[in-house]
């Protein structure tokens, strides 16, 4: 897939996002999947995050890996949502090293489950940021952190695991 | 490239040759040191040794150059003392930029602040001055680095986050609240051509309302077009000419109206960051100040007037040597190039004056505290290898932006440096060196052979829009990450000697709240005040700048005197130069 970082359009109400995260329920994921499918991937930076170092490591990782990626480039959680649901995908995974992972991480899990994406995809985080926030993360539903120290195995083995 | 028909090897390889050298080393005696050397090789030194004489290190950020076991006369025959090294404050300048250096001026502790509002930072910042910082170092949060108003959508819940928001000039003086803007040296970290002729114009503005002469403003900005079209993530891109364009704009306009200005700080640093070696950082970072400087000569500007405000800003990372040894060598490579390249005549023009940061890649999340170290080790090859300014990073900024105890302490890392080491009283004590000569030539010949790969690629802007610079990162780092999970790249206490034990808490930095309301309050209370004639035809001035190919600086500046915001000034570039869709690295 193509990098699209280029003059998207900005269609989204920022209003409807103030939002604090809460625990989500996890659903069942989709189990007619076939094993033999390729699993999706899609792969973003979380809004304005000038460091992708990180993610392209990553999305090459997932390819080598036998996975189908799809990195956007910089997105805003409607966005990341909207074209989630377009390719339809098995995994969402955002990346955050600026500081606004919880911030901006509540509010795409919110925009998921307003969508009805929460339960069907899995979402993941990786970035810098604290151990306790990765604790965090995964309280607020993100069924998935990598903090910097993570491999390659336990990335793809992670993700294997989710979907 | 258009009237230089060869390329800057081809000329310092000619200018070069034509030097009579008097090596240090005469025949007579490397005959027998030869003899001392095969008689030691074959009576002392193992056969394993002597089938693995050289070994080329793996570190993070390093550039895999080959180290021999041991280095002696030999390593290094041709070594003349004049033409190579020279003494401190004399050409080649391989020793340090001033004969004095450090006795005459310590290097200046200068390091990065910037947090929540304006209110928040100016409270840092005075912190620092308080506890003997020198100099000021400001970073903007990420709205504000990708020039967007802080109540843009785009803004939502990043306002105030990893530096200080600021979106006019209003914002700006509430961040230089009690600091002598004459008085106090200021590195305003733009990074980008775009946000530099945004954001200095908006400094210029507050000094004059304060009453303070431009020709009295000491200071830096970055303004380097590697950060805004090669390191930078993000949605909107100006295509990569446009960006030369105001890099050099902004150049011209602080060269004749803010004299003791650093008019751009070419950013290594970022790219190291990024992914890349310490041999292609220096070489990236030379291919845009060649580009610079023909720029600067088609406008019809002397090189010897000009150069003498240029400044580099590098990274330091963990292999020791090769990070003294670089310094050195791209002060003479440097110092080369601008005398035999663009004919300069003046001294001062030939400097390459860096501010060095230690690398934060290299800091590791496990066991935390082992960053102090690193640090300190960063921070001493910089001074070893006579940097004029430094930031030492700070342990916890393997997690966040850094506490105010960690910021202190980073702080102190420098004045221990200075203060109780005793490592800077004299000048370049490395030089001499069999080791640090001989990896200082290799480095700078691998310097200039990628500096003259750019060249054959149509110099840098097109090797920029071609990608080519894209895919030479994305593949070191890949590389680099292959070679951390294989062990072949050491980490302590990530992937050797990992304990595995929970590392001691530590304190992270938390972001204030309610910056963002607090800030989207201000917005909508100055657009209210403002006098929004003066905004429209101010806004509409610059537009005509741009499309008519004025230097837009003028403009800009009477921007930031009527109020206008940061995400208006970047709306009129995209509108006048259009958007440009960025090579994929994936």
């Amino acid at each position: 897939m193509p990098l699209d970082c280029g003059n998207r359009p900005r269609s989204f109400d920022a209003s409807q996002m103030i939002h604090k995260g809460h625990p989500i329920e996890k659903g069942e994921r989709r189990d007619t999947k076939e094993m033999t499918k390729k699993i999706k991937v899609l792969l973003s930076k979380l809004g304005l995050d000038v460091h992708n170092r990180g993610i392209i490591t990553v999305a090459k990782m997932l390819r080598n890996a036998g996975m189908e990626v799809v990195y956007l480039g910089n997105a805003l959680p409607e966005e990341i949502v909207s074209v989630a649901i377009q390719e339809d995908v098995d995994v969402v995974g955002v990346s955050s090293l600026g500081g606004a992972h919880l911030s901006l991480g509540s509010l795409l899990l919110k925009e998921a489950e307003d969508k009805g994406l929460k339960d069907r995809v899995a979402f993941l985080m990786g970035g810098v940021f604290a151990p306790s926030d990765g604790e965090r993360l995964q309280e607020i539903g993100f069924d998935g952190v990598f903090l910097p120290g993570a491999t390659s195995e336990q990335i793809v083995s992670g993700i294997k695991n989710l979907v | 490239m258009e009237k230089q028909m060869k390329r800057t090897k081809e000329i310092l390889h000619e200018k070069l040759a034509g030097q009579p050298r008097t090596p240090l080393y005469s025949a007579e005696a490397l005959a027998s040191i030869r003899r001392t050397v095969d008689q030691w090789m074959n009576a002392v030194v193992r056969q394993t040794d002597r089938d693995n004489w050289h070994k080329t290190p793996h570190t993070v950020l390093g550039s895999d150059t080959p180290r021999e076991l041991l280095y002696t006369p030999l390593s290094n025959p041709d070594l003349d003392y004049e033409q190579d090294l020279g003494n401190s404050g004399q050409a080649p300048f391989t020793r340090g930029i001033h004969a004095n250096m450090y006795r005459g001026r310590e290097f200046t502790m200068r390091q990065l602040t910037g947090f929540g509002s304006p209110e928040q930072t100016n409270e840092r910042l005075r912190f620092m001055l308080d506890h003997g910082a020198t100099g000021l170092n400001i970073l903007f949060d990420l709205p504000t680095i990708q020039m967007y108003d802080s109540d843009d959508p785009f803004a939502v819940a990043q306002v105030g986050m990893s530096g200080v928001c600021v979106d006019s000039v209003e914002d700006m003086a509430r961040l230089f609240k009690d600091v002598p803007l004459d008085e106090v040296t200021i590195s305003i970290v733009t990074h980008y051509p775009s946000n530099t002729a945004i954001l200095f114009p908006m400094f210029l503005a507050l000094a004059e309302e304060r009453g303070v002469p431009w020709e009295k403003l000491q200071g830096s900005v970055q303004n380097d077009i590697t950060l805004e079209e090669v390191i930078r993530s993000g949605s909107e891109y100006i295509p990569p000419k446009d960006c030369f364009r105001i890099q050099c704009d902004n150049i011209e306009f602080i060269r004749r109206n803010v004299p003791r200005w650093n008019f751009i700080t070419i950013n290594g640093y970022n790219l190291r960051e990024f992914g890349t070696s310490a041999v292609t950082e220096m070489a990236v970072a030379v291919s845009n100040g060649i580009g610079i400087l023909d720029e600067l000569v088609r406008r019809g500007y002397d090189v010897d007037a000009t150069a003498d405000r240029l400044a580099f800003f590098w990274s330091a990372a963990n292999d020791f040597f090769e990070e003294i040894a670089r310094i050195r060598a791209i002060r003479r490579l440097w110092y080369r190039i601008v005398k035999y390249r663009f004919n300069a005549q003046n001294p001062r023009a030939m400097l390459m004056r860096c501010h060095v940061q230690t690398s934060g890649v290299c800091l590791i999340q496990d066991e935390p505290r082992n960053n102090i170290i690193r640090s300190a080790y960063h921070a001493l090859a910089a001074v070893l290898g006579g940097a004029q300014s430094l930031h030492v990073d700070s342990y916890d900024e393997a997690y966040s932006v850094p506490t105010e105890e960690a910021a202190l302490l980073s702080l102190r890392t420098q004045q221990i440096l200075q203060k109780e080491t005793g490592v800077t009283d004299v000048a370049d004590p490395l030089g001499g060196s069999f080791y640090v000569e001989a990896l200082t030539r290799d480095i700078e010949a691998r310097i200039l052979d990628e500096v003259d790969e750019i060249e054959r690629l149509g110099g840098y802007v097109k090797a920029i829009e071609d990608g080519e610079i894209y895919s030479k990162v994305a593949s070191y780092f890949t590389e680099q990450q292959r070679l951390i999970e294989r062990g072949e790249i050491a980490l302590v206490g990530q992937n050797v000697y990992r304990s595995g034990a929970e590392g001691p808490a530590i304190d992270v930095f938390r972001y204030p709240e309610g910056v963002e309301e607090e800030q989207k309050a201000r917005l909508q209370q100055l657009r209210l005040t403002r006098d929004s004639g003066k905004v429209r035809s101010a806004l509409s001035a610059l537009r005509d700048a741009c499309l008519k190919g004025y230097n837009i600086l003028p403009y800009s500046v009477a921007c930031a005197r009527a109020r206008c915001t940061e995400g208006e000034l970047f709306k009129v570039f995209k509108d006048a130069f259009g958007l440009w869709k960025p090579p994929a690295l994936f």
